[in-house]
């Protein structure tokens, strides 16, 4: 008897588990305010500090706003881990968050080629911010005539020396315009000392674009198609790769400069000029306190007579799902803690990156304010920097691509291993990206 | 209550109730699923719609390069981990086995070898990822410096990368075969060495005549595991590549390319078909052994 | 044949010397095979990202080792603890409902004869070589369709039937008398009265070897909780460590102790139980 009653309350209490769960999983959200007049907000991101960042952007916008407050409920992913669940998601139209935060290189995934996306369009909450804000960064996001998701730095990519360092070797950085010249120059450091002078990475996309756009290659046809392998892709990449041939570009542990590996030997004086985007300022003053006063900012090196300057690098799009209940209430409050210029003070001041609200960037009081410890760290200012590129700041279209994500995948995998891993030709390697992509994609 | 009574005393009714679990979970987690992934393979999903395509996907299967190079990645992998993981574990149990030296040392010696068994692969992958770290101080690096060799990036290069992966894998299981093998020689009757030793037959000639022999059941059944875990690993890689990318995609394997393509890629029809190839090779290999070794000539008769 | 000679001779050698020579081979093996854990277990004195930089090393700065990490892991470790309970839990209760299932399964294939017997023993045959990795797919959208992700009832239920548990257990059950259920059946118990008050008694060395073979499974499990599980508060230790392995966040101390600490219950439970470790883990290789 004890054995039949053990059984049948087993299976009574497994059974009603199983619907609890299915309850709990299956509740939809409802939209609008609580009692107490604030709305929910679920957002996702995938970096510690970006969630941090929100929050306070979340109690700025409470203080100004005390009749339709909100309440942000930030959940931090790893990276990998937080597109693969969005995307997921996204197929199911259910578990969705309000507001998540899209790193650049993966946006594509969340719209196909004929403009179908499960994102809202941000254009109208964008109107207020409009001409202060970096159109190219914008632009970045924008598909279709939508905007799909707000930038959160410009990422202008720039030139970090380690000026003690170059002094030693006979090397004057402010000499250094091109590419060329950067190319000599590295080739004189790395004679004079041995040592590795820039960085040449396998395992991200971000300086190799600059060059591309400088050249003002596209890796993409006018149609969409992918054309990795067009003269001027292979003209870039060539150009790279030459430059490593004559010993001003190495790579270096991690496979690129912004991870922990790289830190360590970066710190050492093992490499003595990073070109990387602007927001790498934060990653030297964080991980590299050794360099506190080596270092100098400068424009990055140019093509020479090239049109674009620089380009962004990097980047995270923050977008607002469609069919989120609270969509209007969220993209309101995105544009202020995305768009507005305090939001984008506490960008520059919080988190060391350049700020897209171009009103800041004239702002002395905040750009030059000795106090800060951006300021502090480098020998000169970031600002006085991009202010000198600022007319200049093209756009990659590329980045706007679909399959932008695939050819990444496939760049920081494969081609760029071969290239400057093991040294094979950059036309032969891209070649080869070039047929795998199409198979790929067909 | 009286259907219940003698549902429950029926020896009829009985085993359906017992085996029913298993039903259950065969039909919602492996059917339902299994036929999810053929329809799935015949399809292009966007964002949740579904659209019929044929055959296109395996066409491009076929024709994709880093599909053939997962495969090879795995094949290779498993093959090694064969070749590597039988004879070595299969000669020191052989020598814990054997009457000579202390037995005090040896069962120090079986329960060490275990004991990276017991540690997770996400933690193997960790120590093992910082110990082949490319700088000069990695440990691995610190060894090849000793012997006055250069620093190795180690799993930057393929070869590198690959004695990585199998000295995880030798770490991790060596113990655990030794502990096979050594359960397969306990079993061999004594006498047959006895007699052996009468007739003159040297300790090599032992093992080779005696011991091999009796020990085929568990050769054939470590090979069997061997060849399942070899082609279906993953976690290793992704362990210790920090993620499921690798230089040159090599530490990419089957399980890894279905992984990038449906969950990282959101190509789920692709995918899908990656995991209908896996699962028919998988089944081959298994039904072939299952066959050779009488597995199903004893079902049927029993 | 060329090598007996030397054997010859190998077997003249006065017997505690080729006693020593197995027993340094050993040892040095021991050490090889400890020296990871060792190297790591120093690592866990050192500074985080000292460690990711330099990579595992013999070289260590004496002045650099501080118990700061221990420090740090016992009071400000975040969601560590909460991650060690999780898979504690998990791990107890899905071992618990593992044993309980797949051996009533495999009761049912090893005493009763029924129709589609042989056809579905054979599929458990066939489920023991299918990884999982390829159900993961479907089941996942399945998964998400019902809206059960997050929770851990999706990351349980398809592994109470456990193939290679089934199996073990009925090849355990064959052997037990059938006189046995017989005198059950006569005193009147029901065939589930016998399978709990008969057969679970006398097949408790098979419990613990299936206990300690699943436990190690379960505390392990990566990728379905991976993929299933969506809130920090609800990650599994391997789950919670591999996050701390992203360059995105920066807590290698925690990392690195975290990874060393959760060794911790498998080693004490293995000291204690070697026995049934050893029998758990090689539990596959039973005549078939």
């Amino acid at each position: 008897m004890t054995t039949r009653r053990r059984i049948t309350s087993l299976l009574a209490a497994g059974l009603a588990a199983t619907l609890m769960l299915s309850a709990c999983g299956g509740s939809e959200e409802e939209g609008g305010p609580d009692a107490q007049g604030r709305t929910s907000i679920d957002m996702w991101v995938f970096a510690e500090l970006h969630g941090t960042y929100y929050e306070a952007m979340a109690e700025a916008w409470n203080e100004k706003n005390p009749d339709k407050e909100i309440k942000l409920d930030v959940t931090v992913f790893p990276y990998d881990e937080m597109h693969n669940k969005l995307q997921l998601a996204v197929n199911s139209g259910k578990g969705l968050p309000d507001v998540v935060d899209i790193e650049v290189n993966k946006f594509s995934n969340f719209v196909t080629e004929d403009g179908r996306t499960p994102l809202a369009d941000l254009s109208e909450a964008a109107e207020p911010y409009q001409e202060d804000i970096v159109q190219a960064r914008m632009d970045l996001y924008a598909r279709e005539g939508k905007q799909l998701g707000f930038p959160t730095h410009v990422g202008a990519q720039v030139a970090f020396y380690n000026v003690p360092l170059l002094e030693k070797a006979g090397v004057d950085y402010t000499t250094i315009e091109t590419w060329d010249d950067f190319k000599a120059a590295g080739a004189k450091y790395n004679k004079a000392t041995g040592k590795a002078f820039g960085v040449a990475s396998t395992d991200t996309n971000i300086v190799q674009p600059l060059v591309m756009a400088q050249l003002g290659g596209n890796l993409f046809d006018e149609d969409g198609n992918v054309t990795v392998n067009s003269p001027e892709v292979v003209e870039a990449i060539e150009l790279l790769q030459d430059m490593q041939k004559a010993g001003a570009l190495s790579t270096i542990p991690g496979g690129s400069p912004d991870i922990e590996e790289a830190y360590g030997p970066i710190n050492n004086g093992d490499y003595a000029a990073i070109v990387y985007p602007a927001w790498y300022t934060s990653r030297f003053v964080d991980y590299m306190p050794d360099l506190a006063g080596d270092i100098a900012i400068a424009p990055a090196p140019v093509i020479e007579g090239g049109e674009v300057a620089t380009v962004g690098g990097g980047g995270t799009g923050t977008a607002v799902i469609d069919s989120s209940p609270d969509k209007e209430f969220a993209m309101e409050w995105l544009a202020f803690a995305k768009l507005s210029p305090e939001a984008n003070v506490a960008v520059w001041e919080e988190l060391g990156f350049d700020p897209v609200n171009m009103s800041v960037w004239e702002d002395k009081e905040v750009t030059h304010n000795p106090e800060n410890k951006f300021n502090k760290y480098f020998r000169t200012n970031l600002f006085d920097v991009l202010n000198e590129v600022k007319g200049d700041i093209g756009h990659f279209e590329s980045f706007e691509n679909p399959n932008l994500p695939k050819v990444d995948e496939v760049f920081t995998t494969s081609t760029y291993n071969q290239i400057f891993g093991d040294g094979v030709p950059a036309k032969q390697a891209l070649d080869q990206a070039q047929a795998d992509l199409e198979n790929q994609l067909k | 209550m009286v259907v219940v009574r003698r549902l429950l005393y029926s020896q009829k009714a009985a085993p359906y109730l017992f085996i029913a679990p298993f039903v259950i979970t065969l039909l919602a987690f492996w059917l339902l699923p299994l036929a999810r992934t053929f329809l799935l393979s015949t399809q292009e999903v966007v964002f949740g719609q579904a659209a019929f395509i044929g055959l296109d996907n395996y066409q491009r299967l076929w024709e994709d390069r880093l599909f053939w190079k997962a495969m090879f990645n795995s094949a290779r992998y498993m093959v090694l981990t064969i070749a590597l993981l039988i004879p070595i574990p299969l000669v020191l149990a052989a020598l814990i086995n054997s009457k000579i030296g202390s037995d005090r040392v040896k069962a120090v010696f079986k329960a060490s070898m275990f004991v990276p068994a017991l540690t997770s692969v996400v933690v193997a992958g960790i120590i093992f990822r910082l110990m082949f770290a490319e700088t000069g101080t990695g440990l691995m690096n610190q060894i090849v410096g000793v012997f006055g060799l250069d620093p190795v990036r180690w799993l930057r290069i393929d070869t590198g990368g690959l004695i990585a992966l199998l000295a995880l894998a030798m770490w991790r299981w060596t113990g655990v075969n030794i502990l096979y093998f050594l359960a397969g020689m306990q079993s061999i009757p004594e006498e047959y060495y006895e007699a052996a030793t009468i007739d003159g037959a040297s300790r090599l000639q032992q093992f080779f005549h005696i011991t091999l022999p009796n020990l085929k059941p568990t050769i054939v059944y470590v090979t069997t595991i061997s060849i399942y875990g070899g082609l279906a690993m993953f976690l290793e890689s992704f362990m210790l590549y920090r993620g499921n990318s690798s230089p040159n995609d090599q530490g990419l394997t089957v399980i890894g390319y279905l992984y990038r393509r449906g969950i990282e890629q959101n190509d789920l029809g692709f995918a899908s078909a990656v995991g209908v190839v896996l699962v028919v090779v998988i089944m081959a290999i298994n039904l072939t052994f299952l066959t050779l070794s009488g597995t199903f000539k004893k079902e049927s008769a029993r | 044949m060329s090598a007996e000679p030397a054997t010859r001779t190998r077997i003249q050698l006065p017997y505690w010397l080729h006693g020593s020579v197995q027993t340094a081979l050993l040892l040095v093996l021991t050490l090889v095979v400890l020296a990871p854990l060792l190297i790591m277990f120093v690592a866990t004195f050192q500074d985080g990202n000292d460690v990711i930089r330099r990579g595992l090393s013999l070289d260590v700065d004496r002045s650099s080792l501080s118990l700061d990490n221990y420090v740090m892991l016992f009071t400000d470790s975040g969601p560590y603890f909460r991650w060690f309970a999780n898979s504690i839990l998990l791990t107890v209760v899905q071992v618990a409902g593992t044993l309980l299932v797949s051996s009533f399964v495999a009761y049912g294939f090893a005493v009763y004869e029924f129709k589609g017997k042989t056809a579905l023993f054979i599929a458990v045959l066939l489920l023991m070589a299918v990884p999982f990795e390829i159900m993961m797919l479907p089941l996942y959208v399945l998964v998400n369709d019902v809206g059960l992700d997050d929770s851990y009832s999706v990351i349980v239920l398809p592994f109470l039937a456990a193939a290679v548990t089934i199996f073990y257990f009925r090849q355990y059950f064959l052997g037990i008398p059938k006189d046995l259920l017989e005198a059950g059946r006569m005193d009147g118990a029901t065939e589930f009265g016998i399978f709990f008050k008969i057969v679970v008694p006398v097949a408790k060395p098979a419990f613990a070897a299936m206990a300690i073979l699943n436990g190690m499974i379960i505390w392990n499990n990566f990728l379905w909780p991976l993929l299933v599980l969506r809130s920090e508060s609800k990650f599994t230790l391997p789950i919670g460590l591999n996050t701390l392995l992203t360059p995105h966040e920066n807590n290698y101390e925690l990392l690195i102790i975290g990874s060393m600490f959760s060794l911790l219950p498998v080693l004490v439970l293995f000291l204690l139980f070697q026995r049934f470790f050893v029998a758990g883990m090689t539990a596959g290789a039973l005549k078939g």
